[in-house]
C-alpha cells in the first residue's frame, strides 16, 4: 500500500516548526520516520502536512553537564550504537541501541521520534525510565520538562501537549559503583519486544529502580526493587508485586517477571 | 509536487515528486532503478535496503522528500565497489543466493557490516543479517559468503566510518534545492472531509451474530421508572459513550459518529443505529454500525440495557455491549480481546451512565460532543486492542 | 571430465544479473502508457453483495463484475466422485465468500492513486455468519459457504481397510489429536501481473510472476473466451513461489480483462498485506490420529480421520481436493505396517482458498504420523529411533508397493536413520539431558522422517481429474550456428537455478561448455508446454526431456562429424563437445557452421532434422520418484519463557543422483528454514468472524538469520531407477520433516513435566500453557 496524499514542510529551526505545527491540527513531525513510515504505508495515519524536523541543527546537539548528558531529540539509535555519541551510563544506552530492531532501521531512528512515539515496546522508554531520564519538551515559549518514567499515559499517547515539540532527552550520570541489567524477551531478533525488564541499582544514589517495559502500557517503575529483586529471589515475589500493577494475564505476568529477574541477574553479577 | 535534487549512484538527480513517494518507488519507477526491490513496505523485510549518506536504510520507509541533499547508493551504484566485488563472488561461490529477489538488499546489508566490524562470527553475522529477510536459502549460503568476506577482510582497503552527522541523513547541513519549506494551500483536508459520506444502511439486517459481548452491571439510587424515563432520551444516552456525537434522531433511528484517536491514529465510525424499547420489560436494545471512510473498516454493536428493582429500592442497570471489528483496522494482533481492556469497554459505559443518572454532566462545558477518546484509558480504546498490539510489533522497540 | 555436467557444484549462471540489481522481475516492467491497479476488496468473510456505489466523478475508473461481460467463472474440476467444484469469479458476484474477496477494481497512473479511487468506494454488504473453524464447518446447521453444496465439504477421500484383527493384537493404543496453523507461503516477491493487448498480434500479453506459465495460459483463454493463440504468459524472473504461483488469478483475468477494455498495459503488483490478509494460504490441518503397536516396539495398525481447512474457493489448476485427497495415501509415511484405515475431508470455510505449498500434505502428515510414532515409542518406553527402526520399510523391500499402493522405487531408510542418529550423536545428547544444564533450560532430541514422491505423472493426476495433468514433459533444442545450445522448456524457476542445472544435463550428453548454454523457460510462445514447476518435479521431467533432446542430437552431430572427417559415422564418437575420428576431430561449433552457414558442405544424406530437435520425456513408470531423508534436531526449551534454541540439525538425505549438489543443498536449507518457520512461528489466525489478524510481517513472523540453525546435511545417492540418470525430485523435502522433528525435540525435553505438544507452531505462549495446564493438573 501507498500513503495518501500530504503535504511536506521542512522547518530550519524549532521556531519554525513549532509554528508549522499549529498551523495545521492535522500535521504530524517526522524524524527518521521508522515509526510513523510503515503506519503511514498502510494508512493508519493520514496527516495533511509531515513536518521534518530532522534539518533543525538545535536537535542532534549534544550538551554534557557534570551529572548528565542532554542528547537532541533526532539523535539515531546508531550514532549510540557506534559510540558517537558519550554515554554517560557506562555503555548501557550503546548496548540498549544496538538491540534496536535493526541496522537499516537504526541509522534513521531517533531516540526522540521513539519516545514521542510512545510504544510500550520500545526499549529507550524502559532504559530510560529506568535511568532516571527526564524530556524536555518546547512549545515555541518556553521549555519544560518530564520524567521519562511518566512520559506515557497510554499506548501511542504521552504528556507531551499539542504544539509541543519533544526537544531532546537529558540522562544523568549514575555513580560509579551503579550497576545496570537489560533483558529483552523476544521471539526473534529485532521483532517487538514481548517483554523488557530493566534494573538500576546505585546504591551511592539510593537508587534501586526497576522497570517492567512491553506490558501494553506504560512501563511499570517500581522504584524499592531491592526489596523483591534478590539474587535468589523466586520468580513468585516478582510476580506478586507486577499483579500489584494490574499485570494480570499469566503469561504476560510470567514473561515480564521473569524479563525482570533477568535484568536483576545481570545488575548483581 | 516538490523539487528534490540528490545524488544517486554518484549522479545528480532532480526530480519533482509528491511527498508520498518513498525512496523505493522514486528510484524504481522515476529512475529506473529496478534493482532495489519492495517485499513488504513496512520496513521488515530488507529487500529494499540501499546507503543514504553512506549507512543503509529502508528505502520504503524513507520519503524522496526526506533525501533532498542525500546521496543515495542502490545496488546498481556498487558494481565497481572492491568490497562488493568480493561479496559476489562469494555469495555465488557459498550460493547464497536463489530467486534473488532479497539479493541487492542482502548485498548491501552484508557490506555495511564486512564496513562496520573488525571481526564478527557466524553468531553476530547472523544477527546483524537479522533485518534482512530470505524465503529462499535458510541463510546458510549468506552467512558462509559474509564470514569468508570477514576472513578476507584485513586485505582491503580502509573503509569508510560511519556519518558524522548524528541525525538522520542529510541533516541539517544538507542543501534543501526547493524553496518550498513550507507546505502548500491546506487543499488535503477539504478533499479528506468530502470523502466522508455516511453510508445508508438497512439497520433491519444488522447482524447481531457473534459479536464479542461484555456485561456489566450497577446500582443507581433513582426508582426504575426514572431511570426508564431518563434512558427515552437518546442524545444523553448516546454522551455516556466518549467520542460518540448523535447527529440526528428520527423515531427510533438515529444517526452519528464514534471518534477514536490512538497516538497518531484516528478514525471516526460515521453511521447509523436503531433503538427497540420494551416498555414493559424495561428493556432497549440499540443496534448500530458504522464505517470508517478513512481505513475501510467497518464496525457493528450492540447495547442492551435492563433496567431492574434493586433491593434496595433504587435500580439494577444490566449493560451488555456487544461489537465486531471488520477491515484494515481489525487486520493485526493475535490474541484477540485484552480482558481487562475489554472489560472497561463496559465500564466506562456504565460508569458515564451512572453518573448521568445522578445528575452529573459527561459532556464538555461547551455542550459539544466528548473529545475523541484517547487510549489512555477509556472504552473505545478496546477496539483498538487488536491494531496496537500489531503496530507493537510493526515498529516495536525503534 | 570437464566438471561442468552432472554432480558438479558448479556456480550459477543466474548470480550475476541478480548480485547487479539486473534480475527483472514483473514489478520492474514499465509498459509505455501503462496504467496501475488497486483492488476494492472485501471486509467482510462472508456477506451478500447488495450494491457497489461508484461516485461518478470515478466512472471509467472503477469496474465490477458487472462490466466484466462474457467473463467466466474460474472453476477448478475434478472427476474424483463427490468432489463439488466452485465458480470463483474474477470479482465477487452475489456474494463474498472471504476477507479480502475482489469486489472491483481501480485504475489509475500510479498505486497510490488507485488506491485513493478504492478508498472512495463504498461497498453496500450483508453480513452473513462466517464459518471460519474447519471442525465448525462440518456440523449441522453450520452456515453454508457455498449453499449449493448443501454442506461445507468439497470431497471426501477415504482409505478403507481392516484394522480390527491387528488392533486386537495390539500391546498398546495411542490417540492423538494434532493441529498444524494455517500458514501463509511468502515468496519475497509476491504476485503480479503486467497485461497488455497487442492489436497488431491479436493478442494478450500477460507477464506475470508464475511457476506454471502455460496452465496460466489455458485457463485464461478458457475464463476469457480467447484462443489459446491469443494469449500469451511471459513469467519473467520469480521472486520464489514455493506453490505460491501456481495458480489462476482472479487478478490475472482481471488485468487481462482491462488491458483488453482500455486498450492499455495495466498492472498490479501484490503488495504484503494483500498477501497475507487476502490471497490464498495453506497447511491448516486437522488430525484425530491412533496408532496400535506391540510392546516390543511393531507398528500394527495407524487409524485417522484428517480435516484440511480448503478455504472458500478451489483453485485452479489443483482445486481443492488435492490437498485433503492426498492424506489418506500418504500418511503411512516411511513404516511398513499392516492395517492402515483412514478419511479426510477437504472442509469450504469463509477463509481465503489454501493452495499446495512446499511439500503439500506431506509437512501436515509427516507432523502427525511422526507426533504419534513417538507417542508409542514413549508410551511403550522405547528410543523412539529404535522404534521407527523396527517399522522401516527395508531395502530389501525395494521397491516398495506400501499399503496404499504408493511405489517406492528405490532406497535404504533404516541406513538414513542409522547415520542421522550417529551425526547428531543422539547418546551424547542422552547424557547432557541426563546432566541438566546450568541455565536450567530443558533438552530434547527429536526425529523425524518422511518419503516424499516426486515428478508425479500422468496416472497420479488422471486419478484425480484435475484441469491439469502432466504428461510427457518436452524440451526444444538448437544448437546455434556459433555452436551453442539453445534449450527451450515449458517449466519456469522460481529460484531453482534451472539456468545452471538444465546446462549441466545438457552439457552431460553434448559436452557444450555450460557458458555456451543458453535457457529459454517459461514464455508460451517460446517453449514446448509444460505443466510447469511443482511437486518437485522440473528437475526430473525437464531435465530428462533435454537429455533426451540432447541424446537425439548425438547421431546427427555425429553424421555430420563423420563426413567432415571423410569418416564413416561408425567410425567417430562424441567426446566432448568434439566428433572425434581416428585421425582429428572437428568442433560442435565447426558442425553447426556449416549446418547453418556452409551447407553445400553437407553430406547428401545429412539428416534433414538438423541441429534442432524437440523431444518428450517420461518416467518409465509414472507414479513418481520417491526420496527421502531423516531429519534429527537437539534443542533446548526455556521452561520460563517458552522459547527454543535449536543447538544441532542434521539432515541425512537421499535425492538419488544429483546433478548440482550446491543447489540440492541450498534447496534442502530454505526448505528447512520454512519447516522452522512452520515449527515454530508461523501462523496466520483468523478471529471468529473470519477477520485475518495479521497484515504486517510483524504480525506474520517467517524465521530469520538467527532463527534458523546451521544445517548439517549428509547425503547417500541411491539412483532412481526409473528417472534419466537416476535423478530424483528434492525441492520440497526440506519443509516436510522439521516441523515433526522439532516438536519431537520439544516433546522429549518435556516429557519429563508431563507435556506433550501437539499444535504447530510450537510457540513460546502455547508451550507455557500446555506447562501450567500440567502444573495444574498433577497439583489437582
Amino acid at each position: 500500500m501507498k500513503p495518501s496524499s500530504f503535504d511536506y514542510a521542512v522547518p530550519r529551526t524549532l521556531d519554525e516548526a513549532v509554528a508549522l505545527l499549529n498551523g495545521d491540527p492535522a500535521a504530524k513531525l517526522i524524524a527518521g520516520g521508522q515509526t510513523l513510515g510503515p503506519m503511514l504505508n498502510l494508512r493508519l495515519v493520514q496527516p495533511t502536512l509531515l513536518i521534518d524536523i530532522t534539518r533543525i541543527p538545535e536537535l542532534t546537539r549534544i550538551e554534557e553537564t557534570g551529572d548528565g548528558i542532554v542528547f537532541g531529540a533526532c539523535v539515531t539509535h546508531a550514532a549510540f550504537e557506534d559510540g558517537r555519541v558519550p554515554d554517560p551510563a557506562g555503555g548501557a544506552l550503546r548496548r540498549v541501541a544496538r538491540g534496536i530492531a535493526y541496522r537499516a532501521v537504526r541509522t534513521r531512528g531517533t531516540i526522540g521520534g521513539s519516545l514521542a512515539h510512545a510504544d510500550p515496546a520500545a526499549d529507550w522508554l524502559s532504559c530510560l525510565a529506568a535511568l532516571g531520564a527526564e524530556v524536555i519538551a518546547y512549545d515555541g515559549h518556553g521549555r519544560r520538562t518530564m520524567p521519562v518514567a511518566t512520559l506515557m499515559t497510554g499506548v501511542f499517547e504521552t504528556a507531551i501537549r499539542e504544539g509541543e515539540i519533544l526537544e531532546g532527552v537529558r540522562v544523568p550520570r549514575p555513580s560509579k559503583q551503579a550497576r545496570f541489567g537489560y533483558y529483552k524477551i523476544c521471539r526473534k531478533t529485532g521483532e517487538f519486544a514481548e517483554a523488557i525488564g530493566a534494573v538500576l541499582f546505585d546504591p551511592e544514589r539510593g537508587v534501586h529502580r526497576a522497570v517492567a517495559g512491553a506490558t501494553e502500557a506504560p512501563p511499570i517503575v517500581i522504584e524499592d526493587a531491592a526489596a523483591f529483586l534478590q539474587e535468589d529471589g523466586d520468580l513468585d515475589a516478582v510476580k506478586a508485586r507486577l499483579g500489584e500493577h494490574g499485570l494480570t494475564d499469566p503469561y504476560s505476568l510470567q514473561l515480564h517477571a521473569v524479563a525482570l529477574q533477568r535484568a536483576a541477574m545481570e545488575a548483581w553479577l | 509536487m516538490r523539487n528534490i535534487t540528490l545524488t544517486v549512484n554518484g549522479q545528480s538527480v532532480t526530480a519533482q515528486v509528491e511527498p508520498r513517494t518513498h525512496l523505493a518507488d522514486f528510484l524504481r519507477e522515476h529512475l529506473a532503478l529496478t534493482g532495489t526491490h519492495l517485499g513488504c513496505e513496512h520496513g521488515v523485510c530488507g529487500a529494499c535496503t540501499v546507503a543514504v549518506n553512506g549507512e543503509i536504510a529502508r528505502s520504503c520507509i524513507t520519503y524522496a522528500v526526506q533525501c533532498d541533499g542525500a546521496e543515495v547508493t542502490t545496488i546498481e551504484g556498487f558494481d565497481d565497489d572492491a568490497l562488493m566485488a568480493r561479496l559476489r563472488e562469494a555469495f555465488t561461490t557459498k550460493h547464497g543466493l536463489q530467486c534473488g529477489y532479497c539479493t541487492p538488499g542482502m548485498l548491501i546489508a552484508a557490506r555495511d557490516l564486512v564496513r562496520r566490524f573488525e571481526q564478527a562470527d557466524a553468531r553476530l553475522i547472523r544477527e546483524e543479517m537479522s533485518g534482512n529477510l530470505c524465503r529462499c536459502t535458510g541463510y546458510m549460503g549468506i552467512v558462509a559468503a559474509v564470514e569468508q568476506v570477514m576472513a578476507e577482510r584485513a586485505e582491503l582497503a580502509a573503509l569508510p566510518p560511519s556519518q558524522a552527522t548524528l541525525g538522520p541523513a542529510p541533516g541539517p547541513a544538507a542543501q534543501i534545492s526547493g524553496q518550498d519549506r513550507q507546505p502548500s494551500a491546506p487543499a488535503r483536508a477539504a478533499e479528506a472531509e468530502s470523502r466522508r459520506a455516511v453510508p445508508t444502511a438497512d439497520l433491519e439486517e444488522i447482524s447481531e451474530e457473534g459479536l464479542i459481548t461484555l456485561e456489566q452491571s450497577f446500582v443507581v439510587d433513582h426508582p426504575p421508572a426514572e431511570v426508564w424515563e431518563f434512558f427515552g432520551n437518546l442524545p444523553q444516552v448516546a454522551r455516556c459513550m466518549p467520542g460518540a456525537a448523535i447527529t440526528k434522531v428520527s423515531g427510533d433511528r438515529l444517526e452519528g459518529e464514534i471518534r477514536v484517536k490512538l497516538g497518531p491514529i484516528t478514525a471516526a465510525f460515521a453511521g447509523q443505529g436503531r433503538i427497540t424499547r420494551d416498555a414493559a420489560a424495561r428493556r432497549a436494545t440499540i443496534v448500530g454500525q458504522g464505517r470508517d471512510t478513512r481505513s475501510g473498516s467497518r464496525a457493528r454493536g450492540r447495547i442492551v440495557y435492563v433496567v431492574n428493582d434493586d433491593a434496595h429500592g433504587g435500580t439494577r442497570v444490566e449493560v451488555e455491549i456487544g461489537y465486531a471489528l471488520a477491515g484494515t483496522l481489525a487486520h493485526f494482533g493475535r490474541g484477540g480481546i485484552v480482558i481487562d481492556l475489554a472489560n472497561r469497554l463496559t465500564q466506562a459505559f456504565a460508569e458515564n451512565l451512572k453518573t448521568r443518572l445522578a445528575g452529573g454532566d459527561t459532556q464538555t462545558a461547551d455542550g459539544s460532543a466528548p473529545a475523541a477518546l484517547d487510549a489512555g484509558g477509556l472504552v473505545w480504546s478496546v477496539l483498538w486492542e487488536r491494531l496496537k498490539a500489531a503496530l507493537r510489533r510493526l515498529v516495536g522497540g525503534r | 571430465m570437464t566438471g561442468q555436467g552432472i554432480g558438479a557444484s558448479v556456480p550459477r549462471k543466474e548470480d550475476d544479473r541478480y548480485m547487479r540489481g539486473r534480475g527483472q522481475y514483473v514489478g520492474d516492467i514499465r509498459r509505455p502508457g501503462m496504467l496501475e491497479v488497486a483492488f476494492v476488496r472485501s471486509p467482510l468473510a462472508h456477506a451478500r453483495l447488495r450494491a457497489i456505489h461508484v461516485p461518478e466523478a470515478l466512472t471509467g475508473r472503477v469496474y465490477t463484475m458487472d462490466d466484466l461481460d462474457g467473463v467466466n467463472a474460474i472453476r477448478a474440476t475434478s472427476t474424483l466422485p463427490g468432489y463439488k467444484p466452485t465458480d470463483q469469479w474474477p470479482l465477487a458476484r452475489g456474494k463474498v465468500r472471504q476477507v479480502g474477496e475482489l469486489v472491483a477494481m481501480c485504475v489509475a497512473p500510479t498505486r497510490a492513486e488507485a488506491e485513493d479511487v478504492a478508498a472512495q468506494i463504498e461497498l453496500d454488504l450483508e453480513e452473513l455468519p462466517a464459518v471460519v473453524d474447519m471442525l465448525a464447518a462440518r456440523r449441522s446447521g453450520a452456515p453454508l459457504v457455498h449453499e449449493a453444496f448443501g454442506d461445507n465439504i468439497y470431497l471426501v477421500s477415504s482409505f478403507d481397510g481392516d484394522i480390527e484383527s491387528a488392533a486386537a493384537r495390539a500391546d498398546v493404543k495411542v490417540t492423538r489429536e494434532i493441529r498444524t496453523a494455517r500458514q501463509c507461503m511468502l515468496p519475497i516477491e509476491g504476485r503480479g501481473v503486467v497485461a497488455e493487448w497487442n492489436a497488431r498480434l491479436d493478442q494478450l500479453t500477460v507477464w506475470s510472476s508464475a511457476q506454471m506459465p502455460h496452465i496460466v495460459r489455458t485457463g485464461l483463454s478458457e475464463v476469457l473466451n480467447l484462443r489459446q493463440a491469443q494469449v500469451r504468459v511471459i513469467p519473467p524472473d520469480v521472486g520464489g513461489g514455493f506453490g505460491y504461483k501456481g495458480i489462476l488469478l482472479p487478478e490475472e483475468v482481471c488485468l487481462s480483462w482491462l488491458a483488453m477494455r482500455l486498450g492499455r498495459p495495466v498492472r498490479w503488483l501484490e503488495d504484503r498485506r494483500e498477501h497475507l490478509t487476502a490471497n490464498a494460504n495453506c497447511r491448516e490441518h486437522h488430525y484425530k490420529i491412533t496408532g496400535y503397536a506391540t510392546r516390543d516396539g511393531r507398528l500394527l495398525a495407524v487409524e485417522a480421520e484428517a480435516h484440511v481447512d480448503s478455504g472458500a474457493y478451489s483453485s485452479y489448476p489443483f482445486s481443492a481436493c488435492l490437498e485433503a485427497g492426498q492424506v489418506t495415501s500418504i500418511l503411512p509415511g516411511v513404516y511398513d505396517f499392516e492395517a492402515y484405515r483412514a478419511r479426510a475431508y477437504a472442509v469450504a470455510t469463509n477463509k481465503p482458498p489454501i493452495l499446495p505449498y512446499r511439500g503439500v500434505g506431506r509437512t501436515g502428515v509427516c507432523f502427525a504420523m511422526e507426533l504419534l510414532i513417538d507417542a508409542l515409542a514413549r508410551e511403550i518406553g522405547m528410543e523412539p529411533h529404535e522404534f521407527r527402526r523396527r517399522n522401516l520399510v527395508r531395502p530389501d523391500q525395494m521397491p516398495f508397493e506400501n499399503i496404499t499402493k504408493k511405489y517406492f522405487d528405490s532406497g535404504d531408510y533404516p541406513e538414513a536413520l542409522r547415520r542421522a542418529v550417529e551425526a547428531l550423536d543422539v547418546d551424547a545428547w542422552r547424557r547432557r539431558q541426563a546432566q541438566g544444564e546450568s541455565d536450567g533450560r530443558r533438552i530434547g532430541v527429536g526425529i523425524s522422517m518422511y518419503c516424499e514422491q516426486a515428478a508425479h505423472g500422468t496416472s497420479v493426476y488422471a486419478a484425480w481429474g484435475v484441469p491439469m495433468i502432466p504428461g510427457f514433459e518436452q524440451a526444444a533444442l538448437r544448437i546455434t550456428p556459433d555452436g551453442g545450445l539453445e534449450i527451450r522448456v515449458g517449466t519456469h524457476s522460481h529460484g531453482q537455478s534451472h539456468e545452471t542445472t538444465f546446462a549441466q544435463v545438457a552439457h552431460e550428453v553434448l559436452g557444450i561448455a555450460l557458458e555456451k548454454i543458453h535457457l529459454v523457460h517459461g514464455d508460451t510462445a517460446l517453449t514446448p508446454y509444460s505443466t510447469g514447476t511443482w511437486g518437485s518435479r522440473a528437475m526430473v521431467m525437464a531435465g530428462g526431456a533435454i537429455a533426451a533432446a540432447c541424446t537425439e542430437l548425438v547421431p546427427r552431430l555425429l553424421g555430420i562429424g563423420a563426413h567432415l572427417l571423410q569418416q564413416s559415422a561408425s567410425a567417430v564418437r562424441l567426446d566432448g563437445d568434439r566428433v572425434v575420428g581416428p585421425e582429428g576431430s572437428v568442433s560442435i561449433a565447426d558442425i553447426a557452421r556449416v549446418w547453418y552457414l556452409a551447407p553445400q558442405d553437407l553430406p547428401l544424406d545429412a539428416d534433414a532434422h538438423g541441429l534442432e530437435v524437440t523431444a518428450g520425456y517420461k518416467l518409465e513408470r509414472d507414479t513418481g520418484t520417491f526420496s527421502y531423508a531423516a531429519h534429527a534436531v537437539a534443542l533446548a526449551v526455556d521452561t520460563d519463557t517458552g522459547l527454543v534454541e535449536i543447538l544441532d540439525y542434521v539432515i541425512v538425505e537421499d535425492g538419488g543422483t544429483l546433478v548440482n549438489p550446491m543447489v540440492v543443498d541450498g534447496q534442502i536449507y530454505g526448505g528447512v528454514a520454512q519447516g522452522v518457520g512452520t515449527a515454530l512461528y508461523e501462523e496466520m489466525p483468523f478471529d471468529s468472524h473470519g477477520q485475518p489478524l495479521a497484515s504486517t510481517l510483524s504480525d506474520y513472523m517467517i524465521p530469520g538469520p538467527t532463527e534458523v540453525p546451521a544445517v548439517r546435511i549428509l547425503h547417500m545417492e541411491t539412483p532412481s531407477p526409473l528417472s534419466a540418470f537416476g535423478i530424483k525430485g528434492i525441492g520440497e523435502g526440506g519443509a516436510i520433516a522439521p516441523p515433526a522433528a522439532i516438536a519431537n525435540a520439544i516433546n522429549d525435553a518435556l516429557a519429563p513435566l508431563g507435556v506433550e505438544m501437539t499444535e504447530s507452531p510450537v510457540s513460546p505462549h502455547r508451550i507455557f500453557n500446555a506447562i501450567r495446564a500440567a502444573r495444574d493438573e498433577t497439583a489437582a
